[in-house]
């Protein structure tokens, strides 16, 4: 009986399986989206918006935490600038890479001309990103390196540069501790492309041995949780006795755990990371008690999002294709010149909204509800 | 191999009770000579300050488990549990001081219907507790997820200055664990509720042909665990400020490893609940121990694992029968050829 069940399941589950696969090949041929028109020729649209009628879809690898939230918004809000497009899909994986693969079979299958991926899983998201490519359908992964090869396995990878991000920070360090500094570097994962590459862009700056680079190295492994990221912190405090900069790839986690600067008694250091309203809110309240806590941001990056939507609808609908392919994070703020912008709280909105991001922190704030 | 480890659990009964707490606390007083000796930042008072509350709450989780453990069950809802009280205790009141009260009610309250469900499905309806509870921590998920989209809120000032400040120098969250190590040691050993409760554990059968009613005692086990899980949850939420929405994941591994570290066996009886806590300490120094050293996070999570298998193998592991065993081979070996 039980068997019987089992091999039923094995069977529907194979023949759907086969439906999907029958399904994205069968709607390859109408995907293919000729991305070599000159387009821009819809009115009020921009150039990268061509005249020809698309479905576009988003599919993010893990939507559930407020960054994300913001960045599908800021997808949705610059797809619609352009009317050819007929139909926005959006899918969120989940954390799941199964799923997430599924996903794009299914987004695939149901006639999305072009994809928009977030391919959180990197190299896992290969094989799908591939198959959909295969399919006609013009695939744009961003922020996340799946690896392969643009043209080969998709149409183009808009990515971040963090090398840029570590550049604008080690520039920053060098201007404000001409005299050298000690560096304590904090980012995600063990082994995280975006960790090693921001390593990389202040490394190329601060050559001269007088800054020295303290802590775990290449940097401290903090899974870019609050919780750990308190444990990494309450014992490099207490090891060194100087920490002149933090460096962080994610500074609103850092919120929890800097205060445990002042319980021993120290001054909070000077921090160059990436915004947030709750980091800058808490940069307000804490920097007249601690005179060494200055702090740079540079664009956390939502934006990036944008870009991807741009290269994958003009591809789609015969548009102007931008000519970055890179995402460079602005720099935001500077609590030391106020260049680019002083530092900008908004505390009467969620902490966990960006300020650097282009959609307007009320808008943020109402996603958040 | 259960006949083998309840007449064990007999013959030693009477020392168990220092065997855990004196094997853990041995291990801590050397774990902080070995600090002094190598890694001095890993006892400076910041380190240690900094690792209490941590060590708090791990010891509030780890006693709740214990109470579900010496029941012979498991309750693996801890992360969906400790998550959602996180949650809960962020979402709420949504930075606003006046409304934590109602949010912390709010979070007991889903505690008692996560805690009835996993009584009811393990100790009325007899099911496997793995199986239930990994059920359960799903639909915590589900209510997760529902409640905050995954996204994370910033905890209340009064939550934050409550569970991550100090009174006289003292982390309030070790105060709070302290205060609930009391309650857990009295209720369970100097109450006749208690006394049944542990009776049960020790022996369903004999509790049953006593007149206990063990089946309300074993399902109890449950509500009593996710109302730790809970103050614990709430208690997290306080300590990290920006807590994510999935903050309870690492407790899944480390609230088992406390109570078997503390000498409670998985098959069920007697509670330590004191050497649990101390485990609790154990475990969150060795984490910070690791930390000093400054050894690559790869080494780090070896360290941990070791400790945690070592500990298991001195309570799970009857030494004497390996040894009789071995002896009895060897001989044996020498007879027939």
């Amino acid at each position: 009986m039980i068997r019987r069940r089992i091999t039923t399941a094995i069977a529907v589950a194979g023949v759907s399986a086969l439906a999907l696969v029958g399904c994205s090949s069968g709607d390859g041929g109408g995907g293919e989206g000729g991305g070599g028109g000159d387009g821009g020729s819809v009115e009020g649209a921009p150039a990268w918006c061509g005249p020809e009628e698309a479905v576009v879809g988003l599919l993010d690898g893990f939507g559930g935490n407020s960054w994300r939230l913001v960045t599908t918004a800021a997808g949705q809000d610059e797809v619609e600038k352009c009317p050819s497009v007929v139909e926005y899909l959006y899918a969120d994986g989940q954390g799941d890479t199964q799923k997430a693969i599924s996903d794009i079979q299914g987004m695939v299958a149901s006639g999305a001309d072009a994809i928009v991926v977030f391919p959180d899983a990197g190299e896992a998201m290969l094989p799908a990103l591939r198959s959909a490519y295969e399919a006609g359908v013009v695939t744009v992964p961003y922020r996340v390196d799946p690896g392969g090869e643009a043209g080969v396995d998709y149409d183009v990878w808009v990515g971040a540069d963090f090398v840029a991000d570590g550049v604008a920070w080690g520039e920053w360090i060098q201007e404000n501790f001409p005299d050298g500094a000690k560096i304590l570097f904090l980012s995600g994962p063990a082994g995280n492309s975006q960790g090693l590459d921001e390593r990389e862009g202040f490394e190329s700056v601060l050559t001269d041995p007088k800054y020295e680079f303290i802590g775990e190295q290449p940097y401290e492994v903090t899974n870019w949780d609050p919780a750990l990221t308190q444990q990494v912190l309450t014992a490099a405090i207490a090891k060194y006795d100087q920490i002149d900069v933090i460096v962080s790839d994610f500074g609103p986690s850092l919120v929890g755990a800097l205060p445990e600067f002042e319980k021993s008694g120290r001054s909070i250091p000077a921090l160059a990371t990436s915004d947030g309203n709750v980091l800058a809110c808490f940069w307000q309240e804490k920097s007249p008690d601690n005179p060494d806590f200055k702090l740079t941001t540079v664009a956390t990056g939502n934006d990036n999002v944008r870009l991807a939507v741009q290269h994958a609808v003009a591809r789609a609908t015969g548009g102007e294709i931008p000519e970055d392919t890179l995402f460079e994070a602005p720099q935001f703020e500077d609590s030391v010149d106020g260049d680019p912008s002083e530092v900008q709280c908004r505390d009467d909105l969620p902490g966990d909204i960006y300020l650097s991001a282009e959609m307007d922190a009320d808008e943020q704030a109402a996603l958040l509800e | 191999m259960t006949d083998d480890s309840t007449s064990r659990r007999l013959t030693s009964a009477r020392f168990s009770v220092s065997k855990g707490l004196v094997t853990m606390a041995v291990s801590t007083v050397v774990l902080v000579i070995l600090g002094f000796a190598i890694a001095p930042s890993s006892v400076s008072q910041g380190a240690v300050l900094g690792m209490l509350p941590f060590a708090s709450v791990l010891a509030i989780v780890g006693l709740g488990q214990m109470l579900v453990v010496q029941q012979g069950g498991i309750d693996l809802s801890v992360p969906g549990a400790v998550s959602l009280a996180v949650v809960l205790s962020t979402h709420i009141p949504n930075q606003n001081d006046a409304m934590l009260v109602p949010a912390i009610l709010a979070v007991y309250a889903w505690a008692i219907g996560a805690g009835v469900l996993n009584g009811f499905m393990v100790g009325r309806l007899g099911l496997n507790p793995i199986i239930a509870t990994l059920g359960t921590n799903a639909l915590l998920f589900g209510a997760v997820l529902g409640i905050s989209g995954g996204i994370p809120r910033t905890t209340t000032r009064l939550l934050s200055s409550i569970a991550g400040g100090r009174t006289m120098g003292i982390p309030n969250a070790l105060l709070i664990a302290l205060v609930v190590l009391l309650l857990v040691t009295i209720l369970v050993k100097r109450t006749v509720a208690g006394r049944r409760f542990e009776a049960v554990g020790a022996s369903p059968a004999a509790a049953r042909a006593t007149g206990l009613r063990y089946r309300t005692h074993r399902g109890a086990a449950y509500v009593w665990a996710q109302l730790l899980f809970a103050t614990a949850g709430i208690m997290l939420a306080g300590i990290t400020n920006q807590p994510t929405a999935f903050q309870g994941n690492t407790y899944l591994l480390t609230s088992v490893a406390v109570v078997v570290l503390g000498g409670t066996s998985l098959l069920g009886g007697r509670g330590y609940p004191v050497a649990t806590v101390v485990a609790a300490l154990f475990l969150s120094q060795l984490d910070q121990f690791v930390l000093a050293l400054g050894v690559p996070f790869a080494v780090r999570t070896l360290v941990q694992a070791a400790a945690l298998a070592i500990g298991v193998a001195i309570y799970t592991v009857d030494w004497a029968a390996l040894r009789r065993r071995l002896v009895a081979r060897s001989d044996a070996a020498t007879a027939t050829p």
